[in-house]
């Protein structure tokens, strides 16, 4: 492989190495000097997880080829305070609470870094302008930002550094602003998530996709990959020892496709070798010979009597039916003086979780087979993987790593039982690194979910009767479908007391990317439905919005959906701060003609525009005049 | 992923155009890279193999920007980040403020040069429409015989398609010349689906320069980029406008009919309703910005007095 020196100054110091002429300046930091709170998000400049100082000027590293930095001064997150200590700017991150999941969290303090010298008076909307090359997806950025404006006031004198200590606890630590613990960790870069962790002797290991959504697997051929130089092993379906099968509820999904793929992304073959690059090279010469069937498409589609079958186990395609029934439906359709009937769709959602998969596996001295990775639920992996590598659970060890943003999509074993694999192999530790687009095809979606809701109402707005049928696209495999499902049908029909319902959720089989956890557990896509179907009746009806959710909400001793009885009900209140906050103009949707007066106060959210910097300068040079 | 056998970075215009000149097959000039590395990545140009990157953010000669008369040369070093943080930029180009500030983000106009993104030629460019109205010139590079030789194609011609150009084999974009805009106003319209890192749509670049009674147009620029294979200048706006008073029904009404241009292959309804929205508003902002500048020209001038 070619190589060039590089010559250049990092956190101060003078560093000279060899490299790869096609090395990011992100992997010559990462990989090479080991500096690892400048992360890997997406590798394509979107997301600002990699931001460092090149000669004082902020940029993403992953844009940036390591020859480029020739000569440069390089500043990391590494080198902003001095070890064991932080900026101001990191202690303000700390202060508000502005790190969650953390994988975001050393490009937002670099870019919030940058603000300051570049920008120092920056007001709010300039310093969102700024900062705007740089995702976060657990703080809703509010917490960043309110960090950034701290800092800056500290930093420009206009609040002390008192500012920036902890606000002291009284007599409870409920209703008090308490630092997180990790924050220190998360700020500076130090934590290691499993992307960042190394041993010696380290494998790489790059993973072969399905580019069909249903074929048979008809040939697998490995041994070119094998031979070639720096390959360490190749594994498929064939190497599993033991009982093959994961998955929350059903263990239907193999570690790696057995006998067919059942969407595009699926792994069907993995290999671990020296380095990243020699595992891709492999990839190439892995000969897969598929043979493509029908595939579906359509969650409709998979209930036909005609529908190819995806999983034999499941001739009728149906993952899962949750029915649930209270009452009588036609007893309360028949009271009903309007009856509503609709359908509502939503789509597939990716988490987009900052930290994409990553894992690290290796067996000990003690032949434990242990693999550390950001996993949302490692006892059951733990569980599973025992039954696949066919040892006993006392030679299975999972080590959760920090997890850099999972919002459900972590919760599935799509690749630790490959790594275990691998390490079993060669008995050599093995890392695996997601790209942001294989994470993007091969982890679980939010289920896409269609709801055809019927809905009985008298004229003062109590609904007496209601039919939910909801269908749901559960991808390839089973992953938490029912358990979404579940929670679907007992969210249903929302926070309303409703004597007659009628439930079914289902979720099928298709040959769509894996449908899985995903924040609300299935509760969002119901109550799109039914909240919508709120806002349809109270217009019907001629009644304020907030008013027909009064007259409908569960009380304490209201019977659920699940006819549990209710001690307690929180929704009137939560119903109050929402017409309070919103400054709700009471009345009937048709009440006000085209204009409403409670758009645009306090608190809305501004058009998006950019250029607060022009204004700012404007102000400025207006002072100075 | 993107891998290269050699990474060079010539310091001179004239080590850089020997490298290019005897370049291996698949070569590559590149400058901020910010295009490229998401480029050779899954679901586009996969795994990339380049035999030779010739890297020309060290090229003496391309860097900064000089004035000569009413038209500024820039460097084909000149980044995009220089527009907002130079005020001399600024002041003599007034549109590139306004388009720089909605172009990808503050790191990566720290890389991206104009240069650059002319070159690459996306039909979204973001650059070209305002260097259009600016009535940009490329400079074009190459060695004959061991001699360096020039050529100067308007970039109206340079851009023959998405992705094309009359870049000609050895040949290094050296300079983007473009009028020297003072005391107009401008505007910089651009949708897409975020605030930073987005591609346009569509986008719009207007200046405007009031007469000296500031009641009239005395000059207008238009140009339009993601609409059609290649940014367009609309000069039939221009001249009708020339001269009159700037008048809001008379730009509403010739906003109308622009949505008639929209040449794309895709999104088109959507592209119909955007456009004629773009250059009203558009009007609107510059000839604003026109009056203010005046105002606050008239103002120094008092004070200095």
């Amino acid at each position: 492989m070619p190589e060039i020196d590089l010559s250049l100054h990092v956190n101060g110091r003078k560093v000279t190495r060899r490299v790869d002429p096609g090395a990011r300046l992100l992997d010559f930091l990462r990989d090479d000097l080991n500096l690892t709170g400048t992360k890997e998000g997406c590798g394509a400049g979107e997301c600002g997880t990699c931001s460092v100082f090149v000669d004082g000027k902020l940029v993403k590293s992953c844009l940036m080829p390591a020859a480029k930095a020739q000569g440069t001064e390089i500043e990391t997150v590494e080198g902003l305070a001095r070890p064991g200590e932080l900026e101001a700017i990191q202690k303000a991150f700390h202060k508000t609470g502005a790190s969650q999941c953390g994988y975001c969290i050393p490009g937002m303090v670099m870019a919030a870094t940058s603000v300051l010298r570049e920008a120092p008076e920056a007001s709010m909307e300039e310093i969102k302008e700024r900062m705007g090359g740089n995702i976060c997806r657990c703080t809703g950025y509010s917490k960043i930002i309110e960090a950034v404006a701290l800092a800056r006031d500290v930093v420009t004198g206009r609040a002390t550094p008192d500012a920036l200590e902890p606000e002291r606890v009284g007599d409870s630590f409920i209703g008090s602003n308490v630092r997180r613990l990790d924050a220190p960790s998360k700020v500076t870069g130090r934590l290691k998530y499993a992307g960042d962790m190394v041993m010696p002797d380290m494998l790489h290991m790059a993973v072969l996709r399905s580019p069909h959504a249903h074929a048979e697997i008809v040939s697998i051929d490995t041994s070119e990959a094998e031979a070639m130089d720096g390959v360490a092993c190749a594994i498929t379906a064939s190497d599993v020892p033991g009982t093959d099968g994961f998955g929350v509820f059903v263990h239907d999904q193999p570690i790696m496709a057995r006998g067919k793929v059942r969407h595009v992304g699926e792994a069907v073959a993995a290999v671990a070798a020296e380095n990243e690059v020699t595992a891709r090279k492999a990839l190439a010469k892995i000969r897969v010979e598929y043979r493509e069937l029908p595939g579906l498409y359509d969650p409709e589609d998979a209930l036909a009597d005609s529908a190819p079958v995806i999983h034999d186990y499941a001739p009728d395609n149906v993952v899962k039916h949750i029915p649930l029934r209270k009452g009588d439906i036609d007893k309360g359709f028949a009271e009903a003086h309007l009856i509503l009937e609709d359908e509502f769709a939503t789509q597939q959602v990716e988490h987009a979780y900052l930290e994409p998969e990553a894992g690290l596996a290796y067996v000990d001295a003690d032949d434990v087979v242990t693999v550390i990775s950001p996993s949302q639920n490692i006892t059951h992996h733990r569980h599973m993987l025992s039954e696949i590598i066919a040892k006993p659970i006392n030679k299975v060890r999972f080590i959760m790593s920090p997890v850099g943003g999972g919002f459900g999509g972590k919760e599935d074993m799509i690749y630790q039982g490959m790594l275990a694999l691998a390490a079993m192999k060669t008995y050599r530790p093995v890392r695996l690194v997601f790209t942001r687009e294989e994470s993007i095809i091969a982890s679980a979606k939010r289920h896409p979910s269609r709801v055809r809701y019927r809905m009985g109402l008298t004229n003062d707005g109590r609904i007496t009767a209601i039919k939910f049928e909801m269908l749901s696209d559960g991808g390839a495999y089973g992953m938490s479908s029912e358990g979404v499902m579940r929670k679907a049908a007992i969210l249903s029909c929302g926070p309303y007391e409703v004597d007659n319902i009628q439930v079914d959720t289902r979720v099928v089989y298709t040959n769509n990317t894996p449908s899985g956890a995903f924040r609300t557990f299935g509760g969002m896509q119901a109550q799109f439905a039914t909240e919508s179907m709120m806002d349809i009746a109270a217009e019907r009806l001629g009644l304020d919005p907030f008013e027909i959710r009064r007259i409908n909400m569960m009380r304490a001793g209201s019977l659920t959906h699940t006819q549990q009885e209710l001690k307690s009900a929180s929704i009137d209140r939560v119903l109050a701060e929402a017409e309070k906050a919103s400054r709700w103009e009471a009345g009937p949707a048709g009440m006000r003609g085209p204009e409403r007066g409670d758009l645009g106060g306090p608190g809305t959210r501004a058009p998006c525009t950019l250029g607060a910097r022009f204004e700012s300068k404007a102000e400025k040079k207006g002072r100075v005049a | 992923m993107l891998s290269c056998e050699r990474y060079e970075m010539p310091e001179t215009l004239a080590e850089a155009l020997a490298l290019w000149t005897g370049a291996p097959e698949g070569a590559q000039l590149v400058a901020g890279m910010t295009d490229i590395l998401p480029w050779a990545r899954e679901g586009r140009a996969g795994d990339v193999e380049l035999p030779l990157a010739i890297d020309l953010s060290r090229v003496a000669e391309l860097n900064g920007y000089e004035r000569h008369g009413s038209r500024l040369r820039l460097g084909a070093n000149v980044v995009w980040q220089d527009f907002l943080d130079d005020p001399q930029l600024a002041a003599w180009l007034p549109v590139m403020p306004y388009c720089s500030v909605w172009f990808a983000d503050d790191q990566i106009r720290q890389q991206a040069t104009l240069a650059g993104n002319l070159v690459n030629a996306s039909p979204a460019a973001d650059g070209t429409p305002p260097v259009i109205a600016l009535n940009g010139e490329v400079e074009l590079c190459r060695l004959a015989n061991g001699q360096l030789m020039s050529r100067t194609v308007r970039v109206e011609d340079f851009v023959t398609g998405p992705g094309k150009t009359t870049l000609a084999p050895g040949e290094i974009m050296c300079s983007v010349t473009v009028d020297c805009a003072e005391g107009y106003g401008a505007s910089f319209q651009k949708v897409g689906q975020r605030r930073s890192l987005v591609i346009s749509v569509a986008c719009l670049a207007a200046l405007v320069k009031l007469d000296a009674s500031g009641n009239r147009y005395e000059d207008v620029r238009l140009a339009v980029g993601g609409v059609g294979p290649v940014p367009e200048r609309l000069r039939d706006i221009e001249d009708r406008l020339r001269g009159e008073a700037p008048d809001m029904a008379l730009i509403a009404e010739l906003a109308e009919a622009t949505a008639d241009r929209v040449g794309s292959r895709s999104r088109i309804d959507y592209r119909r309703r955007v456009v004629p929205g773009f250059v009203r508003a558009a009007l609107e902002e510059a000839t604003d910005r026109a009056r203010s500048a005046r105002g606050a020209a008239a103002k120094k001038e008092t004070v200095n007095a």
